[in-house]
């Protein structure tokens, strides 16, 4: 049946229906006639007898089956009638449901698949990590000390990162790989797409020479060819076999080393002892039936075991489930954030409720009408229902589109650092969940004024102009509605608040160098003629004397790694003249080796003492540089130029390093962590680095200052490496300031996000407390006519009607500080150099949004004083 | 002018008698609206009154569930009414209809006069 045919088929039966009252009351009055009475008194009577005209039809329409779906759209069409005709009303109760709808949507859409939605692997609940403390990576000899002894693992493997440098094919390029034991993808439960994986045997020396591509790499730099199988590449100088392509979106591991696009076996035999050096990171599945809690409970039995019998390792090992760990640091910043969507959508759903029940009792009197006229009360209330739905629906649909604006505006603002954030999509379910809430709101708050308007006594109604009696309740009502806005709005701003001034905190961190012009990339020599014993020293000088004869760039130095942006090592070390320490108990330092040059590029003040020099080399005596933390720590009130400290050598004949600096104390790799000891060796001094094949070492990081931009700087350093030696891979090219930006993106976005969201709200209690105060004006303006009539100024009542506002907000900011003091405390970890309780925040918070409240009732307040005293009494 | 009471829920109140009312009516032969309230009102000696907004419910509804049909006359003073007939299925759902009643009647008398008797 096509939606015309019961139209059609309908307005039939109504001019039938018609006709055939008509027929009757002329049936009614010849029969009258015919009685003796005159065809006027006769008309009168039967049209009195017949009864309201209206409700007949109605009563007879309802029994004809398809009047329902009529009379639905006929209520749609009059909904959509009445908003047009009241677009204000129409357009803040749309867009206020749109910005609740749309936010919530958006952000549920990023914790879903953030925080809620499994790995993409095989049964991923039951996959965990061990680590040293939950992020320090382990030892090859304690692996596999637990990989023999721990039993409530069904399969337990590691991986490492590696580097390699691609240089078959057109250009030389560094590529993020790893290395991973067998057991890995069987226990992940992922099979290459082409190809096959890794077996135990490809550990076996002279087999380990194969790798599994990424899907990414595969189409990059093999241009997605289907016989790569077999195909010879060469990594790192060595010729390595192309044994598989993983499918694609294959990541691993989730938490670390993300960006890793080729794969190698790792064979721990040759290391098989080592419990020094520490590099791995172990992923385990849980047998079936076995509880991480067991899991947990066995491996610090064995760890505890083990560390009898091996003093200093094996300590503090955590079992952690792999999802836990690779959302771990987002999860509370994204409940926070769930938390404010979530009371901005409450806010939301409080003003529409608000406006709606205002509006229902403004239109108590056409409601009265419609039932005087016959409307049944079942009518009246669907037709109520009906609009709210109108309304409900328009305000979901304008927040399916926001939610989806929203969304695309959240990934191109979020840190790239989010995990997980390429699965991010607006999910369906979400905004189908959201909608709902509208609607229900739509629906709860429509029927109830509905309800309440259908049972009003007409009279009464009819009577009162408008009513001021029976709005009473709904009044109070909106009172408490909009003092909870006010709650709600400050707890947001609260929140806002403090992230804005931890956001401040974390960019007022003196980073100890200059990040402002400064570019910094990696030249790898691993694979490269370059790596030969010998080459590096002299390469490394030529890359440093073309940089500095580029035009704009002031000076050049280099280091193996670069603060924030780069890898840290982290090497125990000793001090001359204390008592060798206990095993595992050595002090650590952050270990930098730095070419000459590198702390002026940088701008890192060396405080006392002088910078490595080009003699500084193998053969000479052996110097370093510490940081200004290090020094107070370790020779408090003395001068530490001189002293002696080792980083190598066996026990008792340490190799050991005068100290010809200090340097100020800079950030290391996280932009907030609290100051901690770093060493700065001379490079030329380091055999791995300069001698050294492995790709672990064979590069170096390049800074170069400039005082324009530095990213413009980038093609002329490009082709003075490529001048020297084509073969070279360049990587990590990255402008210092972008680095920095980058450390501090995640608090930026969380602090951006909070702030617009609590802007929302706030704006919503705004249009919260002005609807009601124009409302409670216009019921008013009798009396406030009365009251000017009778001499009171406009003073008077301004201030009349601002104090009701400000009552409201008042009681709502009240109960807000209490709120907000508790919700903070759930903050504390993403806060930085504050404390969630921090009164400043409170204070100027509050003040703004009873700033806010006031303006907000002032519009209405100077309405009311501006009434015509004789417009107002004549009105109704 | 408006009366509230008789329009609170008229349909629910009069549905099982009214449409056994109609029915009965339409044995005497086809029928305009009118007519009907006329008949009803006739038999029962002034006693019952129909009231048009159940009327026309009923009617309709009878018509929807085939026990009354309906076609458009011309009636003696040039006016087009319509006049309903009892069809074949309508006679069976009169001698549902009545039977019910009078089980209803014997019912009611009995509790009545039951409770009248302990008293």
């Amino acid at each position: 049946m096509t939606l015309g045919l019961p139209f059609a088929r309908r307005r039939r039966r109504e001019r039938e229906l018609d006709a055939e009252i008509e027929g009757h009351l002329a049936a009614a009055i010849a029969d009258r006639v015919a009685r003796g009475q005159s065809p006027a008194e006769a008309a009168a009577e039967a049209r009195r007898e017949f009864g309201n005209e209206g409700l007949v039809k109605e009563a007879a329409r309802s029994q004809w089956g398809f009047a329902s779906l009529e009379r639905f759209s006929q209520d749609v069409r009059y909904g959509l009638r009445l908003l047009r005709r009241s677009p204000g009303f129409a357009a803040v109760a749309i867009l206020t449901l749109a910005l609740g709808i749309g936010a919530n949507t958006a952000i549920l859409s990023v914790v879903n698949a953030i925080l809620l939605k499994p790995l993409d692997y095989t049964d991923p609940d039951r996959l965990v990590v061990l680590l040293h403390k939950g992020r320090n990576p382990v030892a090859p000899g304690n692996y596999l000390d637990w990989k023999a002894r721990v039993r409530s693992l069904s399969s337990l493997g590691a991986a490492e990162s590696w580097s390699a440098n691609l240089t078959s094919g057109d250009v030389p390029e560094k590529l993020s790989a790893m290395r991973m034991t067998a057991d890995i993808l069987p226990m992940l439960g992922v099979r290459p797409r082409l190809g096959r994986a890794f077996l135990p045997a490809d550990d076996d020396a002279g087999r380990d020479h194969v790798v599994l591509l990424s899907d990414g790499l595969w189409r990059r730099r093999f241009a997605a060819d289907p016989d790569v199988i077999g195909k010879a590449v060469t990594l790192n100088g060595e010729p390595y076999t192309v044994l598989g392509v993983l499918p694609a979106g294959f990541q691993f591991a989730p938490f670390w080393h993300t960006d890793a696009e080729l794969w190698a076996p790792l064979d721990l035999r040759p290391r098989a002892s080592s419990r020094e050096s520490s590099s791995l990171r172990v992923f385990g599945r849980l047998k079936d039936g076995v509880s991480l809690e067991t899991a947990r409970h066995e491996v610090a039995a064995v760890t505890a075991a083990l560390e009898r019998e091996f003093p200093g390792t094996n300590r503090d090992v955590r079992v952690e489930g792999l999802r836990d760990k690779v959302v771990g640091d987002v999860r509370p910043a994204l409940l926070v954030l769930l938390g404010a969507v979530g009371l901005v959508l409450l806010i939301a759903c409080a003003n529409v409720a608000n406006m709606l029940l205002a509006r229902a009792s403004a239109r108590r009197r056409e409601i009265a009408l419609r039932a005087a006229i016959g409307a049944s009360r079942g009518r009246t209330v669907r037709q109520l229902l009906t609009e709210s739905l109108v309304l409900a629906a328009a305000g979901g649909a304008a927040g399916v589109a926001l939610g989806a604006w929203i969304l695309r505006a959240l990934l191109a603002f979020a840190p790239q650092s989010l995990p997980r954030l390429a699965e991010v999509r607006l999910d369906p379910r979400i905004l189908l969940a959201t909608f709902l809430v509208s609607l229900a709101t739509g629906i709860g708050f429509g029927l109830a004024p509905a309800l309440q308007a259908s049972t009003a006594r007409l009279q009464d109604a009819l009577k009162d102009g408008g009513g001021s009696g029976g709005a009473r309740e709904g009044g109070r009502l909106r009172r408490i509605f909009v003092a909870a806005e006010f709650a709600i709005a400050l707890v947001l701003l609260v929140g806002a608040g403090l992230m804005a001034r931890s956001f401040i905190a974390l960019e007022r961190i003196d980073p100890g160098f200059d990040p402002r012009g400064v570019v910094t990339l990696e030249v790898s020599v691993a694979g490269t003629r370059q790596a030969q014993p010998g080459r590096r020293q002299i390469l490394y000088r030529q890359i440093l004397e073309r940089f500095a004869a580029i035009p704009g760039v002031k000076s050049a130095g280099a280091i193996n790694h670069v603060p924030i942006a780069g890898d840290i090592w982290g090497f125990p070390y000793r001090i001359e003249g204390r008592p060798k320490p206990a095993p595992g108990q050595s002090p650590v330092a952050a270990y930098r080796a730095v070419l000459p040059g590198y702390f002026a590029t940088m701008r890192l003040p060396i405080l006392r003492g002088r910078d490595v020099a080009a003699t500084d080399v193998a053969g000479a005596p052996g110097v370093v540089l510490v940081n200004e933390y290090l020094a107070r720590r370790i020779w408090p009130g003395e001068d530490a130029i001189g002293k002696r400290i080792s980083v190598d050598g066996p026990d008792d004949a340490p190799v050991w390093l005068t100290v010809i600096g200090v340097v100020k104390t800079a950030v290391q790799n996280d932009w907030s962590a609290p100051p901690d000891d770093e060493i700065y060796l001379s490079f030329l001094q380091r055999p791995g680095l300069t001698d050294s094949p492995h790709p672990q070492e064979a590069y170096a990081t390049f800074v170069a200052r400039t005082d324009g931009d530095p990213a413009a700087l980038v093609p002329a350093l490009r082709a003075a490496v490529w001048q020297i030696d084509r073969t070279l891979p360049i990587s990590a090219v990255q402008a210092m300031p972008d680095v920095v930006a980058h450390a501090n993106a995640r608090p930026r976005f969380q602090m951006l996000l909070l702030a617009a969201f609590a802007a929302a709200a706030a704006l919503l209690a705004a249009v919260g407390i002005y609807g009601v105060m124009s409302y409670v004006v216009s019921r008013r303006a009798r009396e406030i006519g009365v009251r000017i009539a009778l001499g009171a100024r406009p003073r008077d009542v301004v201030r009349l009607v601002v104090g009701q506002g400000m009552a409201m907000a008042l009681a709502g900011s009240g109960a807000g500080l209490l709120a907000a003091f508790l919700a903070a405390r759930l903050m504390s970890r993403i806060l930085y150099g504050i404390r969630p309780s921090d009164p400043p925040t409170y204070a100027g918070v509050a003040a703004l949004l009873l700033a806010i409240g006031l303006a907000a009732s002032y519009l209405p307040a100077r309405r009311a004083a501006r009434l015509d005293p004789m417009a107002a009494l004549r009105a109704d | 002018m408006v009366d509230r009471e008789p329009y609170k829920d008229p349909i629910e109140l009069l549905q099982g008698t009214l449409d056994l009312l109609v029915l009965q009516t339409l044995t005497w032969g086809p029928q305009h609206g009118y007519g009907i309230t006329q008949a009803i009102r006739a038999s029962s000696g002034e006693a019952l009154r129909v009231d048009t907004g159940s009327l026309y419910p009923a009617l309709h509804r009878l018509e929807r569930d085939g026990s009354v049909g309906s076609e458009w006359k011309t009636s003696e003073n040039n006016q087009r009414v319509k006049v309903y007939r009892l069809t074949a299925a309508g006679r069976r759902r009169l001698t549902q209809e009545r039977s019910r009643w009078n089980r209803l009647l014997e019912a009611m008398s009995g509790v009545l006069d039951a409770s009248r008797a302990p008293a």
